[in-house]
């Protein structure tokens, strides 16, 4: 080591300042306060002139855990949860049949998903409303012998029926390129190691490859749910009272439209909130054996958050942040 | 029983237009040590990787133990085996891959067991048992819980040929199994191959260290362009190469 080098390690070290994130901080902190006070300022009624809730907070207060609204919610809740299971099921064995080396099995799949992710899924639920025009009754039997074990009237499906239908079958084929990104994503290696050992092509999927895609596969099957949440609400169309339709009905009654529809979005985003948070835990689990360290989940992050900014203010010695 | 192993008669494999196997002869006793040397892209891998029927060969005869490899013949006609079949095969041949393969979602010790208690129906209890014995035997008893991006290089190779032998392989296939090591991490997994060797395991071994050949090897083939240009006791063809191609591949490597 030179003199050179013994004098520099004795020396203040000064970090380089940045004038122009400061002024953009600055500008954005005035910004985000006068939207806050948006929040909480009042204005004259339309028609009394009184100062009422610019927001209408008073009268979100009213519906937002009003048992209509809960009601609403818990409907919202189970059709994108029934959804969302039948749209991942479907999506598996689409991408399956897709990567499969049989061509009848192959292309069916591939059209499935040109045919769903083609045509607008509003377009879809209005069809499955109304398809019982087309094929009014489905019997599940053996063909051309007339051996039928059930029947399964179309006609006669609710609009929530008619709902579900619509929303499972367009997710599947979004489900099924995603499940198909993620079991191409496993390295062929895996596969190869697998039958090696004397596996099936069945138990490599079921044990190999499939556990490895997850990793891929869970992110964007997050995104799908949450964005299934909100599609829900298009099924107000044909008559669903999930939180959307229940919003516009009871607007209809009272004309305080912007008030319900505030009430909900604080619900969709209540529901989306929880959905992220469990989205993290289930990604955090796929992901053993994938990286040397897992992801800290929040809790870890803000106890380590916590050290750092002790540190930086000399309340414990630097070196143990490391 | 009879004393043959592996037998190959005329084999033949093409890719397209690109014939990676020309007439491959060899027949491999039970208990010696084979390895397979010549340059990348002479058919080596793709020799091994036929016996276990990872390949499927073309044209010629193959067979491990005296059973064609993925035909039966019946009536005079060759009826290609069922997966499940083929499968069934594959279970008594233990393979060992260049890029060792393990499975990243297991631990060390899942990776040993999940083969005999999905493919033989093995209790996990008694699994777990032979794989910690296994474990042991390539010196990993330490590394049970660990994860494959845990170990390093050798560690996972060594863990890859626990896996393979869980299965109790009649037959082990190298597939250059230490040529994605660093050079410090070689000689732990030959090691373990020595020791392989010593036990008395049909070995055949694709690689290209010349000293293990020498040394562990009861015969050498020299592979090229997809023929067998020479075969014999590797401490006489790899010191004495007699055909050109030989001595020119091995002024290069060694």
């Amino acid at each position: 080591m030179s003199a050179l080098d013994e004098h520099a390690e004795s020396l203040e070290v000064v970090p380089v300042r940045h004038p122009g994130r400061i002024a953009a901080g600055v500008a954005m902190l005035v910004l985000v306060v006068m939207f806050l006070h948006t929040l909480i300022s009042r204005i004259p009624d339309p028609q009394t002139g009184q100062p009422i809730w610019r927001f209408r907070w008073n009268i979100i207060g009213q519906y937002l855990f009003s048992p209509i609204i809960l009601r609403a919610l818990l409907l919202t809740i189970e059709l994108t949860v029934v959804a969302m299971v039948i749209g991942i099921i479907l999506g598996v064995v689409i991408a399956v049949m897709r990567i499969s080396h049989s061509r009848l099995l192959s292309m069916p799949a591939a059209a499935y998903t040109w045919f769903f992710r083609g045509t607008p899924v509003y377009v879809q639920i209005l069809f499955w409303f109304a398809a019982g025009t087309l094929y009014p009754t489905l019997t599940f039997g053996v063909p051309f012998l007339h051996i039928t074990f059930f029947t399964f009237h179309v006609n006669h499906l609710t609009a929530i029926e008619a709902g579900i239908v619509a929303l499972s079958l367009n997710e599947g084929a979004y489900m099924a390129e995603i499940a198909r990104a993620g079991l191409i994503s496993v390295d062929e290696g895996q596969m190869e190691a697998a039958l090696s050992v004397g596996m099936t092509r069945v138990q490599t999927l079921r044990h190999i490859v499939l556990p490895q895609a997850m990793r891929v596969i869970i992110p964007p099957t997050g995104n799908e749910a949450i964005s299934m949440l909100k599609t829900t609400s298009l099924l107000s169309t044909i008559g669903v009272y999930e939180l959307a339709g229940t919003a516009a009905n009871i607007s209809a009654q009272n004309f305080e439209n912007v008030a319900l529809l505030e009430t909900i979005s604080i619900w969709y985003l209540v529901v989306t909130t929880v959905m992220s948070i469990g989205q993290f835990y289930v990604e955090r689990r796929f992901a053993r054996g994938s990286s040397r360290a897992t992801p800290e989940t929040p809790w870890q992050r803000l106890r380590s958050d916590i050290r750092g900014v002790r540190a930086r203010w000399k309340l414990i010695p630097q070196g143990l942040t490391r | 029983m009879s004393d043959v192993m592996v037998q190959s008669i005329n084999l033949a494999k093409s890719f397209g237009s690109n014939e990676v196997l020309r007439n491959i002869n060899m027949e491999v006793h039970r208990g010696e040590v084979t390895c397979l040397i010549g340059p990348s892209g002479s058919g080596k891998s793709t020799f091994l990787r036929c016996i276990n029927h990872l390949e499927k060969y073309d044209r010629g005869e193959l067979l491990v133990d005296g059973v064609r490899v993925g035909f039966d013949l019946r009536n005079g006609k060759l009826y290609e085996r069922t997966t499940s079949e083929i499968a069934k095969d594959r279970s008594d041949i233990g393979m060992v891959f260049q890029r060792f393969n393990l499975f990243p979602h297991l631990t060390a010790l899942a990776n040993v067991t999940i083969g005999p208690i999905k493919v033989r129906g093995m209790s996990p209890s008694d699994a777990k048992q032979r794989a910690r014995d296994l474990l042991e035997r390539v010196g990993l008893g330490a590394k049970a819980d660990a994860y494959p991006s845990q170990l390093s290089g050798g560690q996972q190779q060594r863990v890859a040929i626990a896996r393979a032998l869980a299965m109790d392989p009649k037959l082990m296939l190298f597939d250059e199994p230490t040529s994605a090591l660093d050079p410090e991490l070689v000689g732990e997994v030959l090691d373990v191959m020595k020791d392989l060797a010593r036990s008395g395991m049909t070995m055949i071994v694709v690689t290209h260290e010349m000293g293990f050949a020498r040394e562990v090897a009861t015969s050498a083939y020299f592979m090229d362009q997809g023929i067998i240009y020479e075969s014999g006791d590797p401490k006489e063809i790899l010191v004495r190469p007699q055909s050109e191609r030989l001595q020119s591949f091995l002024s290069k490597v060694l």
